[in-house]
């Protein structure tokens, strides 16, 4: 303890410009500690078998007492666990913060990115209603449609040929077990890795910045402050915007009209409409699949095509990708969402 | 025109019935009483007082802390003697 002390009192945070990002990791941490919270919570009623899953969860909201509310505070703290990350990402991307030598940082950032997005949708299917059926049977479907390896990932989250009571028992070992253990390890590297470099000051900021501030006490005070609004935040979705509990879900039933993905899913949905079914001779579904996994991969290999910032030096033209890539995410989400 | 209004009633209950089958009550996912709703509202508006003034002690504490460090005595000298 007296390390850690000595540790938080010795932590120096720089100042300039754009050190209010510096927020968005600390707020990500609350908000996942936040969701283990209120998912071991909900863990204790929860019923992870297909005849019982969906009435469990209408039990958990309807009998228990406050059972509403943690429902409520956990479906909200994802949202919000997802989209400070996605904050916290682009930020990242933009300022350049993945230079040199932060490269690891940068990929176990991405590595949780993707880890709370299929936290979001193992979640989201647990309900076992019909619109999570859906979802996921498309996200699976989706996924199997990379060449190669599709088949394999497909038939390793359904468990079967297709989406049944064994995947909801898969979704629930990754959601409750799986991706906790691998978030604890690599949220603790990241973090680790962040002492252990300092915090980045970007490029731009380098000879403008302030004295260093001392983390402890006053980054901290700071952190606490946004964290109790953020708690504020959550609730007051919690109390006003309870989230929906749809029909159970019936495998053999056909998929309900106007469904939508997860909004952080709604850029990837409505890249996929852009593309015909068919082009040049090959599922045009496929196609889009493997340019979008490029894309993904582009931007998590993004230190390593980065040179310029590498050296010290200026580089617009990736101000410019990560400004695309923002842009292109931000426009997919919000036409998604109202279309 | 018996027969005709025993078919037509026979062919509206099954038509009730199907119906109602098809469409199951929506799930309540907030209380419905009106006094829990009031209490759970309450509630709400005196959690953000608890967090606003939570934010307020905060904040006076850190512009204090700062102030402290601005006159440079929050630190501790090393080579400071003992007074017993």
């Amino acid at each position: 303890m007296e390390t850690l002390g000595a540790l938080a009192r010795s932590k120096t945070v720089p100042s300039h410009r754009f050190d209010v990002w510096y927020f968005a990791g600390g707020l990500t941490l609350f908000l996942f500690v936040f969701q283990f919270i209120t998912g071991m919570a909900l863990a204790l009623y929860y019923v992870p078998h297909a005849e019982h899953a969906h009435k469990s969860i209408v039990d958990i909201v309807t009998k228990l007492n406050m059972g509403w509310l943690f429902r409520s505070l956990h479906h909200w703290g994802a949202q919000l666990a997802i989209l400070v990350l996605f904050a916290h990402v682009f930020s990242t991307l933009l300022l350049k913060a993945y230079r040199k030598p932060r490269e690891l940082v940068w990929l176990t950032g991405f590595v949780m990115l993707a880890i709370s997005i299929f936290f979001g949708l193992s979640g989201y299917f647990l309900l076992w209603d019909e619109r999570a059926f859906a979802a996921v049977r498309v996200a699976t479907g989706g996924a199997g449609n990379l060449p190669l390896v599709g088949w394999v990932i497909k038939g390793f989250l359904r468990g079967g040929l297709d989406v049944t009571g064994e995947t909801l028992t898969r979704f629930y070992a990754f959601h409750v077990a799986i991706l906790p253990l691998v978030t604890i390890a690599v949220a603790g590297l990241h973090i680790l890795l962040v002492q252990i470099h300092g915090m980045s000051v970007p490029l731009s900021q380098e000879r403008k910045q302030g004295g260093p501030e001392p983390f402890f006490p006053n980054l901290f005070y700071k952190d606490l402050i946004v964290w109790l609004v953020c708690l504020g935040v959550v609730v007051t979705l919690a109390v006003l915007l309870p989230p929906e509990i749809g029909r159970k879900a019936d495998p053999l039933a056909p998929a309900p009209e106007n469904i939508k993905p997860e909004w952080y899913f709604l850029f990837l949905f409505q890249t996929l409409k852009l593309f015909p079914g068919e082009m040049l001779g090959m599922n045009g579904e496929t196609i889009a699949i493997v340019i979008i996994s490029a894309a993904i991969l582009f931007f998590f290999l993004i230190p390593f095509f980065d040179r310029r910032s590498a050296m010290g030096q200026r580089s617009p033209l990736f101000t410019w990708i990560g400004t695309f890539y923002l842009v292109y995410f931000t426009v997919m989400t919000v036409i998604g969402f109202l279309t | 025109m018996l027969r005709v209004f025993l078919i037509v009633l026979f062919f509206l209950i099954i038509g009730t019935t199907a119906l109602c089958a098809g469409a199951e009550p929506k799930v309540e996912v907030f209380p419905p009483a009106s006094y829990d709703r009031h209490i759970i509202y309450q509630a709400l508006i005196f959690f953000w007082i608890g967090i606003i003034g939570l934010v307020v002690i905060i904040a006076m504490k850190l512009r204090e802390i700062k102030r402290v460090q601005k006159m440079g005595i929050d630190e501790e000298e090393g080579n400071v003697p003992f007074l017993d």
